[in-house]
């Protein structure tokens, strides 16, 4: 199991090193720079600006600078909003983790129920029912979700408010938001999962046992029925994660998603290479968790 | 329980309390007066920024010698308590107030006037704005660093090693002498001589300093030539400056040309005075954490989280104290026109200062009207500017073709809904100046136009293109306007949309043959829009140029009765209206929305609101 870990943190390091080295050209090649505005600035405050961010330099001496730089964990510091990168991800990594985490939960509480129930109940109104609440909610886009959302639950009934950061009350509407495509991924999960384990031998050998049907499904059907939806697990994060731009800015949420989609129109390259690696890094380690995850799952599963 | 379930369940609850932790960390006292500020800022350096968003912030925690009224935005004592101007409109003396203090309890005195300044026109500095300095004896060379010396010029010649025991972010060592020689490297072309942004790579500069001569290169250490020293910056000395310390108390200002709005620019926040033992411990980038800020105005800065919010603090040592009456301002950094209007709507906001569009239109219809919804017209135009260095559009008659057919009324029905129709660039609003108004639709005149520049009835027109950066309104204008065109002229037009930074770097070289535009006006005179259309202007970015209209425009800087000069200025945009490259379409309004209590706040063509007025009055009912 540690070779393994050792090999899998190898090609980390090597997936990051890729990914750098294509958003690096890449930023470059797209027109624009971070001193660009709309007023045309005096020849030598564009040299000085380009000197600071070592835009003056031929670029693959950027590019050996900008990696030595990164390589020893400083992302630098951005160029629209003056402040060093590894201050703002400190600041916004653990917002944007509450409100993932939270979304997730809520996909997971919501998803696998519906999904179970639904498996067990198959071919009733219950299920059709769910199935195509859980159709609608992969149809439907996050943004128009928290539209709906906020129009039910800030406007009419008052119950939250409408955007903002500093209590729990606020981070429900955005997680649930954020998290309702999920619930309905894992819902249609969970029922494939839970019909394909329901049919087999050792489900009938506990019925035939004796067993209530309570039993046989949570204890004899769901650890096998749950391997699929763990390893949605892996894509679940990456998608709340990149898809949260939309809802931080719709509720306000100070978190990272929004400055990833800014720095990319700011042409604030240390920002928007920062984030990069750092999703990069993020999505790497869970995939990493989620294969580790199978092995205590699945006796089956083995490392090498 | 197995542990495995155990296990899981540690693990949810271990998750959740993470989440509690992180929200915890969030929960602040609701503040006093809560807006919104837009967008998370750049800086809170005032010497760097340019934005609205900045300024309305710098403006709360720094002062200058001068402020700016909240209403008539006419120039009110600030650290300076008055101020004489000599008979030739060239000198300005100010006197400080000796009450006025820092944050770290020191005193302001004219020393830190004289090194923000200098710091400000630094172009090591960055200060986009340093061009509002300009106005200042030599402001301008000696922000053009070694480009503007010639031989015989005091210099100032900046050095990579700092005195021994200063701070850690001071200047270099300085070395004052005379310029006595420029040489050029011998090996470079014509071509890169010319380019001003190789200027300083190519030469070498002897100085005559203490009795010896050296010789210089600006640049990295080490990189020098044979022969030559390097150093960091070679400027003109500061004292040629026309900014000076006479006492602790008093400062001289000594202008280019008789500048009537150059208080409006004292008032404005690039002018301010930062703490220089403040940015040189710390440094350009960390000066402005909130631990280690030093400010000088009516507010400090107690907190800023970034993209949520800043909290500024009422300063209680601020001279004048008792005339601030918000003892805390949260500033969010929402950037939804949606979600700031939700957040209006629910109570959480007490001023947002735009609201969409489609928003502002419903607004304008609300019933019963909104007491809390006031458009009116900003000092802004939008407008469209002609490539006059690709034909058709060098044609002075095409241009005014394309002009006459514009029908803005069908453009602010469609797209808009409190804009008004512009037919000048200047907006209206500034005293004493009546824009000369261009032509309305007058589509038998414009094909006459378009017959005469040889394209009758639109026939052989060659097609032409309007860009704009991509954003929903640009667009409707712009497909708008193609069919008008082909509705009037029977020319056939395409769009083109880039992305923000595309858009900027397309324009900037030239590269459309119509481009969407917006011009905000810095201050309240006709110069700010006009200056810009002058030859070769950095913003002129249409090739555009006529000796008449610069002609004026430098002669209006040096007249010194101001109906005269606004005359002047009144004539160059009638040039500017009847062959000039742009088409004005129409002058923003003010869409912000402001709660009945907030009281101290007023409409002005700036659309600027400072916060050091605010006053909450939940007591009374109507505004």
């Amino acid at each position: 199991m540690i070779g393994f870990i050792a090999r899998r943190l190898v090609w980390m390091l090597i997936t990051l090193w890729v990914v750098f080295t294509l958003s690096f050209f890449l930023m470059r090649a797209v027109p624009g720079g971070p001193y660009a505005s709309d007023r045309q600035l005096e020849p030598e405050i564009e040299a000085n600006i380009r000197r600071e961010f070592n835009l003056d330099k031929p670029l693959y001496e950027q590019y050996w600078l900008k990696l030595k730089q990164v390589a020893s964990g400083d992302l630098g510091s951005s160029t629209k909003i003056r402040t060093p990168v590894n201050r703002i991800v400190s600041e916004g990594l653990p917002v944007s983790g509450a409100l993932g985490l939270l979304a997730l939960a809520i996909a997971f509480a919501i998803g696998l129920p519906a999904g179970i129930i639904s498996a067990v109940a198959r071919g009733t109104f219950a299920d059709v029912a769910l199935m195509s609440i859980a159709t609608i909610g992969i149809a439907l886009p996050n943004f128009v979700v928290a539209g709906f959302a906020i129009i039910l639950f800030v406007f009419v009934l008052e119950w939250l408010p409408a955007a903002g950061w500093g209590s729990l009350e606020q981070l429900v509407l955005p997680a649930f938001c954020l998290g309702a495509p999920y619930a309905a991924y894992v819902a249609r999960i969970a029922r494939t999962g839970m019909l394909d384990v329901l049919s087999q031998d050792h489900i009938r050998t506990a019925r035939a046992k004796g067993l209530g049907p309570l039993s046989v499904v949570l204890r004899h059907a769901l650890p096998t029925a749950m391997l699929p939806v763990v390893s949605f697990l892996g894509p679940a994060v990456a998608g709340i994660m990149t898809g949260s731009p939309v809802v931080e800015q719709i509720f306000a949420i100070p978190g990272l998603g929004w400055h990833f989609v800014q720095s990319a129109i700011n042409r604030d390259y240390p920002m928007a290479m920062g984030l990069v690696l750092l999703y990069t890094g993020l999505l790497y380690t869970m995939n990493l968790l989620v294969d580790l995850s199978y092995g205590l799952l699945d006796p089956r599963v083995e490392w090498d | 329980m197995s542990p495995r379930i155990a296990a899981a369940l540690g693990l949810a609850l271990a998750c959740f309390a993470g989440i509690v932790w992180v929200v915890a960390r969030g929960q602040l006292p609701p503040a006093e007066f809560t807006f919104n500020n837009d967008t998370e800022i750049k800086s809170l350096d005032p010497a760097i920024v340019t934005g609205q968003p900045e300024g309305r912030i710098i403006e709360a925690l720094f002062e200058g010698l001068v402020r700016l009224g909240p209403e008539k935005r006419e120039p009110r004592p600030g650290i300076a308590e008055s101020w004489t101007l000599s008979d030739d409109g060239l000198t300005y003396t100010f006197k400080l107030r000796k009450n006025a203090v820092w944050s770290n309890g020191e005193p302001i005195t004219s020393q830190d006037f004289v090194y923000s300044m200098r710091r400000f026109l630094d172009p090591l500095t960055l200060a986009e704005y340093a061009y509002q300095a300009w106005y200042l004896k030599n402001g301008e060379r000696y922000s053009r660093a070694a480009r503007s010396l010639a031989v015989g010029d005091p210099v100032e010649v900046e050095l990579h090693e700092r005195t021994p025991g200063a701070r850690e972010y001071a200047r270099g060592v300085v070395l004052r002498g005379e310029l006595i020689e420029i040489e050029t490297d011998a090996d470079a072309s014509q071509a890169d001589l010319a380019d001003p942004a190789k200027y300083v790579e190519l030469r070498t500069f002897v100085v005559e300093s203490e009795g010896r001569s050296r010789r210089f290169r600006v640049g990295e250490p080490g990189a020098a030539r044979a022969g030559a020293d390097s150093c960091r910056q070679l400027l003109l000395d500061f004292s040629e400056v026309g900014f000076r310390a006479v006492d602790p108390y008093t400062i001289e200002m000594v202008l280019e040309s008789p500048t009537p709005y150059w208080l409006q620019l004292v008032g404005f926040y690039p002018l301010w005075p930062v703490n220089q033992a403040c940015v040189e411990t710390h440094g350009p980038l960390d000066w402005t954490e909130p631990d280690k800020i030093v400010t000088n105005g009516p507010f400090t800065l107690e907190f800023r989280r970034i993209r949520d919010r800043m909290r500024l603090r009422k300063f209680a040592d601020y001279w004048d104290a008792d005339d601030v009456r918000v003892e805390t301002i949260d500033a969010l950094a929402v950037e939804s026109l949606t979600t700031q209007f939700n957040l209006y709507e629910t109570g959480k906001c007490d001023y947002i200062t735009k609201v969409s569009p489609i928003t502002a239109r419903e607004l304008v219809k609300a019933d019963p009207p909104r007491k809390d919804f006031f458009p009116a017209p900003q000092f802004g135009t939008y407008f469209y500017s002609m490539n006059v260095t690709r034909p058709p559009l060098n044609d002075a008659r095409v241009r005014r073709a394309l002009l006459l057919s514009i029908d803005r009324t069908e453009i602010i029905a469609t797209a808009g809904s409190i804009e008004t129709p512009a037919f000048s660039f200047t907006p209206p609003g500034i005293p004493g100046y009546d824009p000369p108004r261009c032509d309305d639709t007058n589509l038998a005149e414009a094909r006459r136009l378009l017959a005469e520049a040889g394209y009758p009835g639109g026939e052989g027109f060659p097609k032409i293109e309007i860009l704009y950066n991509f954003e929903e309104q640009h667009q409707t204008i712009a497909e708008l306007v193609r069919k008008q065109w082909r509705r009037g002229l029977g020319i056939d037009v395409s769009t083109r949309n880039e992305e923000w930074q595309t858009f900027l770097s397309s324009t900037r070289q030239l590269q459309f043959d119509l481009s969407r535009r917006a011009w905000i006006g810095d201050y309240l005179d006709p110069n700010t829009f006009l200056d810009m259309f002058v030859t070769g202007g950095e913003n002129n970015q249409t090739g555009w140029g006529n000796e008449e209209y610069d002609r004026i425009i430098d002669a209006a800087k040096y007249e010194g009765d101001p109906a005269q000069r606004l005359a002047m200025l009144a004539r160059a945009e009638e040039i500017l209206m009847t062959e000039g490259p742009l088409i004005p379409i129409f002058f923003y309004a003010t869409r912000y929305l402001v709660k009945p209590y907030v009281k101290g706040f007023f409409y002005n063509v700036q659309d600027t609101h400072p916060l050091r007025y605010i006053r909450i009055d939940r007591g009374g009912v109507s505004r």
